[in-house]
């Protein structure tokens, strides 16, 4: 659709195809306007209707106008709003103009894109729609979200938008030809989880032991004081839980791992369901725990630091849900498929659940054992030529891995009791996230030479990342690769047969030529202007 | 505890203000620069008017009342001047250095804590100064990363410092920046 009263549009960019959301879109949304605006009403009026002493014909009436009223407004505004909303693809940014009274335009550079999610709320999913959420790295609420999309163009537009992200060139149509649909890169499904995992897995968790013990002091006190009144009082608080079940079990309802030349793709959902597209190299730092009474299971949770999601986020930092060593291995090696170690499997184990110096962990120095009883042969670091992995928890095991050239910067801290015993916590300062990755109680000397040689380590490995046009950066020999070069990529492959997706996905035209481009510009720090 | 140990604790936290006195805070080769004095008074006069304010104030319901309301502004006075005895140590303590591609930044003398921000990983530079840092013309430069963690400020610089030495990491920045 052409748009020709956008000011400026012409002037900024070459051609921005400018288009509309789809016409359901303030249907759609009315309905959120209308339950806000029913129940202020009944908020407000509820108690006077009440006294006024009508028949109950005349007070349905007034309910049954409200409802009429209310919705007859919220879909008045959601039309305004669609009308004042549209969005454009640019050669290399998104735009997206909305507001009735307060204008905004935002504006985000594809190759700053940290992920994609295909969202499908219930109502919207029922008759087909889609939400589209770009994710720039700007924190919370710097997202750029399309909706609503019918389900078909959501998806070509994450199409689109990954390959023109990738640096893969996007035939545009002419003027009045019918647009031209860019393929979806060919997907490998990697893991799915069952539900009866997820059942067992949120059975086994930390919070079902709290809720079991709290159910056990409620029947003891009931049981003691002949009354029903204790479990009464604990009401909200069971509805709480049951909340927080009901969210973990809806949210993490047929998790799905697969991957592609677009990064790796996640879907997950039972009534709401989403699909996260994560381009290659979007992964800040990465953490596998394990609760205690997972242990019985030997499962284990996978979560990711991604630039955008922020720190409140909590399912979109899921990468997998509970899976077995084996299955994290696998769901490792689509992220930071180098480990940089010649043993990588058995560094993995060690990591996981070993303590002491196997593997080539330093650990905590005996001294620390003041500090931490049993964690101290725990807690350790190890350094290999792609990451850096960090160890701690004997109870609540973790394990955190950082690539080098995801470092932001580090930080050494030490409290009055810990000068004495000579000891240093270390940080890695990570995007903000689920995880902070840092380790406790080092040795001085040791943390102090960890600092030096990480500043260092991070620096080269950032000189040598890949580009953010993450296709170009394939094609261009020497790219891409970090100092990890020198060990067999994909030896941790021992799991999963290192697949070639470039070979399945033909890249346009242009790309053949691999040009590599380097983005470098400040006025890009901002990312996100609007 | 090894009696080394404790002798080397001893020695360490001594008279020294914080600056070069605890090795693991120390790095071959780093000249640390000393942030100005004149932050010593600032933060003095803001926490004598935050702390030593309310102080005063509960001296009245402890007039009145007498007996063990005089705990309270006691005590408010007891934190107070203890407050203000630790400023100048801490102030002391702060430093900074510009490497060719980092920025050092350690503070603290109960808590130490040390930065290492890369130019490179710099989303934007903050230079901030209150009413009374205003006039005793000091500002604090802060960076800011990607990451919420990195907790790269420094107070209490003189106003040709902190220009300069906005300047001076805007351009490096500039020169070595990277994605995320």
């Amino acid at each position: 659709m052409t748009a020709p009263s956008i000011p400026n549009a012409a002037a900024a960019q070459p051609p921005v195809d400018w288009r509309r959301l789809h016409k359901i879109t303030p249907l759609l949304n009315a309905w959120k306007v209308a339950v806000v605006l029913i129940g202020v009403f009944v908020w407000q009026y509820a108690d006077t209707i009440g006294e006024l002493d009508l028949a109950a014909g005349t007070i349905l009436l007034i309910v049954v106008g409200a409802v009429v009223g209310g919705s007859l407004i919220g879909l008045g505004y959601s039309a305004l709003a669609w009308r004042m909303t549209r969005y454009g693809i640019g050669a290399d940014s998104v735009f997206l103009h909305s507001g009735v009274l307060f204008r905004q335009q935002r504006h985000v550079r594809l190759d700053r894109l940290q992920t994609i999610d295909v969202s499908q709320p219930l109502l919207a999913r029922l008759f087909g729609f889609a939400q589209l959420k770009i994710e720039s790295a700007g924190g919370a609420g710097s997202n750029l979200t399309l909706a609503y999309l019918s389900e078909t163009d959501a998806q070509n537009l994450r199409n689109e938008l990954l390959a023109r992200a990738a640096g893969v060139t996007v035939a545009t149509a002419a003027d009045g030809a019918p647009p031209v649909l860019t393929p979806a890169a060919p997907e490998r499904e990697v893991l799915a989880l069952t539900p009866g995992r997820l059942v067992g897995s949120l059975a086994l968790s930390f919070v079902m032991i709290l809720i079991l013990i709290g159910v056990v002091a409620l029947v003891v006190a009931a049981v003691g004081t002949h009354s029903f009144a204790p479990i009464l009082g604990v009401g909200p608080a069971g509805l709480g839980a049951v909340a927080y079940f009901w969210g973990r079990f809806s949210g993490e309802f047929a998790f799905r791992v697969a991957t592609s030349p677009d990064g790796i793709r996640v879907r997950q959902g039972l009534l709401e369901s989403k699909a996260r597209t994560i381009p290659p190299g979007r992964v800040q730092a990465i953490k596998i725990s394990q609760p205690l009474l997972w242990r019985l299971k030997g499962w284990w949770r996978v979560q990711v630091n991604i630039a955008g999601y922020g720190a409140e986020e909590t399912t979109g930092s899921v990468l997998y849900p509970a899976g077995t060593a084996e299955e994290v291995a696998r769901v490792l090696y689509l992220v930071l498929p180098d480990l940089g170690d010649n043993r990588p499997l058995e560094l993995l184990a060690t990591g996981m659940t070993g303590t002491g110096e196997d593997e080539g962990f330093v650990t905590s120095p005996r001294r620390s054992r003041w500090l931490d009883w049993i964690t101290w042969r725990r807690n350790g670091f190890r350094v290999t030529d792609t990451a850096i992995l960090l160890r701690s928890g004997r109870i609540w095991r973790h394990f955190v891995l950082v690539p080098h050239e995801r470092t932001q910067s580090l930080g050494l801290t030490q409290g009055p009791i810990e000068r004495r015993l000579d000891l240093v916590n270390f940080e890695l300062h990570s995007t903000p996230g689920q995880i902070i990755p840092s380790i406790q109680h080092l040795d001085a000397a040791v943390a102090r030479e960890l600092l030096v040689e990480q500043a260092d380590r991070a620096r080269r490995a950032r000189r040598l990342a890949g580009p953010e046009h993450w296709m170009r950066a394939r094609t261009a020999p020497g790219a891409g690769s970090t100092t990890g070069a020198q060990t067999t990529p994909g030896t941790f492959g021992g799991i999963l047969p290192s697949p070639s997706p470039d070979q399945h996905f033909a890249p346009g035209p242009a790309s053949a030529g691999s040009v590599r481009e380097v983005h470098v510009s400040p006025a890009d720090a901002g990312k996100v202007s609007g | 505890m090894p009696l080394g140990l404790r002798c080397r604790w001893l020695v360490r936290s001594g008279t020294m203000g914080g600056m070069t006195s605890n090795p693991a805070f120390e790095i071959d080769g780093v000249q640390w620069r000393p942030i100005s004095l004149r932050l010593i008074p600032v933060r003095q006069i803001s926490a004598s008017i935050f702390l030593g304010g309310p102080a005063l104030v509960t001296i009245w319901p402890a007039v009145v009342v007498g007996g063990w309301m005089w705990l309270l502004p006691v005590g408010l006075l007891l934190v107070t001047a203890w407050v203000l005895w630790l400023i100048p140590r801490q102030v002391r303590a702060v430093g900074y250095a510009e490497l060719a591609d980092d920025l050092l930044i350690r503070k603290g003398v109960m808590f130490r804590s040390m930065a290492v921000v890369p130019y490179g990983r710099m989303q934007y530079v903050d230079v901030q100064a209150g009413p009374i840092a205003r006039r005793m013309k000091i500002a604090q430069v802060q960076l800011h990363t990607a990451s919420a963690g990195s907790d790269a400020s420094i107070p209490g610089l003189g106003e040709d410092e902190a220009a300069r030495l906005r300047d001076q990491l805007t351009a490096r920045g500039e020169a070595r920046l990277a994605g995320l």
